[in-house]
């Protein structure tokens, strides 16, 4: 039984990381009602200034997140002004296919200027796994499942008791509405796109020490952040930390109990029954899915 | 004589607001009724079941004798009930004749035909300039009037106008209300909501007027407008049909 | 409202330059010519797998634009069918001996009942979710056939024997498989005009710009979003046996991943969605440039050719949303208008 345990446990760790990585992507979703199909390159792109930073200055991978965030939400911005923002009055399509366009494009000037091989950090924390309870766990997953729950829930404190949090639930519940009473909400949208492209460099922090980096690493991850965001419910951050967890747990079991491979179809499929049964996911709104987004 | 369309005890809640409530009435074959009530009265509502687009929470609606509630909204239009929509919905990636062709499809069968079939319509609501236009380009007056070609394109034996005067020049609302008097007489019977109300007061044989889901008077036009009731919730004084 | 002359203007019967629904034009005319062209002209050899991989890729983006561009049912997933098409004609052929002449019909069918099953399942799934939803799909499907390997191979795939005859669909000369593209492209391409000029088509313009306006026109938007995907796939599906008739090797990275997938759709989108014409011109713009762009940059910086290509789908996205075909369209009316 402490077999199960002990992966459920290091199931939930690795959730809550996988959770960080997902949440830029579902705030993005419920304020701009945009996929960003580059999700997975941004995550890319900060996991290899980390890894610059830590190589080039020595600094331990965490302590880069104070360069790496404030330059993957200028990033955000960069992006949003020159791609996002004009597409938003276009067809849904539009949007869809640039962020693709910029997702290919960052995929292979990432590869140009970096070439295929996979690049790791040094392990820094000393290698030892802590025991935390009966169960073992590695510090840095540790560290990275704290960094996602408590970023959760600094979200949400920004959400409940700020104004620009409050501008943000406004814009979501109905922007033309927001707009009318005086929200800005293209810069809202702005600054969105922007904090969910921080939050994307701030699981790439945490997540270097765990994974290695190359080219199309994002094209592994943005599935996963996808299935977690449809499953949690998109918009919902307290759902992205939930479904992350899900995903990360049930990843856990099936590549023990089965194969690793295997571990991947499943969340694909269960991706597919949520989306069949509760596309609005455990913590979305109703009837969203069907309305997909405004053409 | 069976009413074309009957309407009984119809019913429709969202949560805990009464959209349409416990609402009752028949309209027969060659009738033209108007319907009008303030913002919020349900009339969308009410249109939205009868046309099939949503199913009422209790009550039945009848049409050619067939109870029909909950019923999909191609299988209305197939039936033979057509609606406009409140906010124009035109097909924005084809040509004014061509969104008006679809709905011509449905009785037409070759496309050439329905091409053809269209284009007489929207000479009747008199958009014969615009057949080719993009319907990016078009105002609001304008794709009104496309809604009503679309909606009378299908050949319906019943058409539920949703406001379709809103953005039209007085010169263009004399035109379409004479349009619309002449349906009757061409086998289409209309329920027609309207916030233009010397068109339809001085129009319409008889008007329902519906106040918070509740049909609070159904009869001539003179009566209505001296009904204190209607004159509380909508007219707001006593309006003179001149 | 005075009675004003009914009749719709009919077009006056000569031919039309530029592609337009409902009928041929000189312009579609004088492309096919080309290809013929290009096919009966022998080119050298790596001229020739340009060639052969253009018109094919050129079916493929005219098979997915059936779905994405006429039903505006954005799929990230085709890969599926057309990885569902290559693996059943394979399959039949080397290890119970059918002829691929059959087997790909099979395999399309095989891919159609899929794409059906599927686009029922997402009926009420709209924009992002439904696209994710194909992308899912698609990698359960790629998942599935990595593993399972008693049936595909595996990852290491499944060889097809090279021995050339028509029986086996397999060619010794380069122009005979040119030829056979073409033939698929042609009779893709026929049967998106045919759907386009009709009535269906009509159907599946209004269910895409306007669901609920369509279905109060008597449009039924389920079954006809689902026959789209049926087709689309079909075609995609037939297009993976001839294609793996040609590279007489699959295996789940060729022939069932994402980037496939979203190559399905990047060229209608770069040539033109919701045209017929678009798709076409988007794989002769894109194959040849990024075939002639992987063999100078190859090795030099490999993935240049697809930087670039990625760059330029942004561009096009953002101030050229109509494609090739919009593109060419609007110059065509500025040339008719001012040569009036």
């Amino acid at each position: 039984m402490t077999t199960v345990g002990q992966l459920v446990f290091s199931g939930l760790l690795i959730g809550g990381i996988y959770a960080l990585m997902s949440i830029g992507l579902t705030l993005i979703f419920g304020v701009l009602r945009v996929v960003n199909f580059a999700h997975g390159e941004f995550l890319m792109l900060a996991m290899y200034g980390a890894w610059a930073v830590t190589k080039y200055l020595g600094l331990n991978p965490y302590y880069s997140v104070v360069a790496i965030v404030p330059a993957m939400f200028l990033f955000g911005v960069l992006v949003h002004r020159m791609i996002v923002a004009p597409a938003l009055d276009k067809p849904h399509l539009v949007v869809v296919f640039a962020t693709m366009g910029l997702s290919i494009l960052m995929q292979n000037v990432a590869l140009m200027a970096m070439s295929a091989d996979l690049l790791d950090v040094p392990p820094m924390l000393g290698g030892r796994s802590f025991s935390f309870g009966p169960f073992y766990a590695k510090p840095e997953l540790l560290i990275g499942f704290a960094v996602a729950v408590a970023c959760t829930l600094a979200l949400r404190f920004m959400l409940q008791a700020t104004y620009l949090g409050k501008a943000i639930r406004a814009t979501v519940q109905d922007g033309e509405a927001a707009q009318l009473m005086g929200v800005p909400v293209p810069r809202i949208f702005l600054i969105t796109f922007a904090a969910g492209s921080a939050l994307v460099g701030l699981s790439a922090c945490v997540m270097m020490p765990l994974f290695s980096v190359f080219p199309t690493v994002g094209l592994n991850f943005v599935l996963i952040a996808f299935v977690i965001v449809v499953l949690g419910g998109m918009g919902s951050i307290e759902g992205a930390l939930l479904g992350g967890i899900c995903i990360g747990i049930v990843q856990s079991l099936s590549s023990y109990y089965i194969a690793p491979a295997f571990g991947q179809m499943f969340f694909f499929m269960l991706f597919l029954l949520v989306m069949i049964f509760r596309p609005a996911g455990l913590l979305g709104r109703k009837g969203e899915a069907s309305i997909g987004i405004n053409d | 004589m069976t009413a074309l369309l009957e309407v009984r005890d119809l019913t429709r809640t969202f949560g805990a607001l009464n959209a349409v409530a416990g609402v009752s009435f028949s309209v027969g074959a060659g009738e033209l009724v108007g319907l009008i009530g303030p913002n919020g009265a349900g009339k969308s509502t009410l249109y939205n079941v009868i046309a099939g687009a949503i199913a009422p929470s209790s009550g039945q609606v009848v049409f050619k004798g067939r109870p029909v509630a909950g019923w999909k909204p191609y299988q209305a239009a197939r039936a033979g009930v057509a609606r406009t929509f409140q906010i124009p919905k035109p097909y924005r990636h084809l040509s004014v004749l061509e969104n008006v062709a679809l709905s011509a499809l449905l009785h037409e069968r070759t496309v050439a035909a329905a091409r053809d079939s269209a284009g007489a319509v929207l000479a009747e609501v008199g958009l014969a300039d615009y057949l080719e236009a993009p319907v990016a380009n078009l105002t609001v007056g304008l794709l009104k009037r496309l809604e009503v070609a679309r909606a009378i394109a299908l050949r319906p034996s019943l058409v539920l106008f949703d406001e379709i005067m809103a953005g039209l020049t007085p010169s263009e609302v004399k035109g379409m209300t004479s349009l619309v008097a002449a349906l009757p007489a061409r086998g289409i019977t209309v329920i027609w909501v309207e916030h233009v109300l010397y068109a339809i007061m001085n129009t319409a044989p008889r008007i329902m007027v519906l106040h918070r889901g509740e049909l609070i008077a159904d009869g001539a036009p003179a009566t209505l407008a001296k009904d204190p009731a209607v004159i509380k919730a909508y007219l707001g004084e006593e309006t003179s049909l001149a | 409202m005075d009675a004003a002359p009914p009749i719709a203007k009919r077009r006056p019967q000569r031919w039309r330059l530029m592609p337009e629904r409902g009928t041929l034009s000189l312009f579609e005319l004088a492309l096919l010519a080309i290809c013929v062209a290009l096919v009966v002209a022998r080119p050298p050899q790596y001229l020739q797998d340009v060639v052969i991989q253009t018109f094919l890729w050129a079916g493929l983006a005219l098979a997915w634009n059936i779905a994405g561009g006429f039903a505006g049912l954005i799929s990230f997933g085709h890969a599926a069918f057309f990885g569902l098409g290559a693996y059943t004609s394979t399959i039949l052929t080397v290890n119970h001996g059918v002829t691929p002449w059959i087997g790909l019909w099979i395999g399309g069918a095989l891919a159609a009942v899929f794409a059906t099953l599927l686009t029922l399942v997402c009926a009420r799934l709209r924009g992002p979710f439904f696209i994710l939803s194909t992308l899912a799909a698609a990698e359960v499907v790629r998942i599935a056939a990595l593993n399972w390997e008693k049936l595909t191979g595996g990852a290491e795939g499944l060889a097809i024997l090279p021995t050339a005859s028509v029986a086996n669909m397999v060619f010794d000369s380069k122009t005979t498989y040119a030829a056979l593209m073409l033939g698929y492209l042609v009779i893709v391409y026929a049967v998106t005009k045919a759907v386009e000029g009709s009535r269906y088509g009509y159907y599946l313009f209004a269910a895409r710009d306007d669901e609920d306006a369509a279905s109060a026109a008597g449009v039924n938007p389920l079954l006809a979003r689902t026959g789209a995907m049926g087709l689309s796939a079909f075609l995609t599906g037939i297009g993976g046996s001839l294609f793996a008739q040609y590279f007489l090797f699959l295996d789940p990275t060729h022939v069932l991943s994402p980037e496939l997938s979203f190559q399905f759709a990047l060229l209608p989108a770069l040539g033109g969605l919701g045209t017929a014409i678009g798709p076409v011109l988007g794989s002769f713009a894109i194959t040849p440039l990024s075939e002639m762009l992987r063999a100078y940059f190859g090795g030099k910086a490999a993935g240049l050719h697809l930087a670039i290509y990625g760059g330029v789908l942004v561009i096009v996205m953002l101030y050229f949303p109509s494609g090739i075909a919009g593109a060419l369209q609007r110059l065509s009316k500025r040339w008719r208008s001012s040569n009036r």
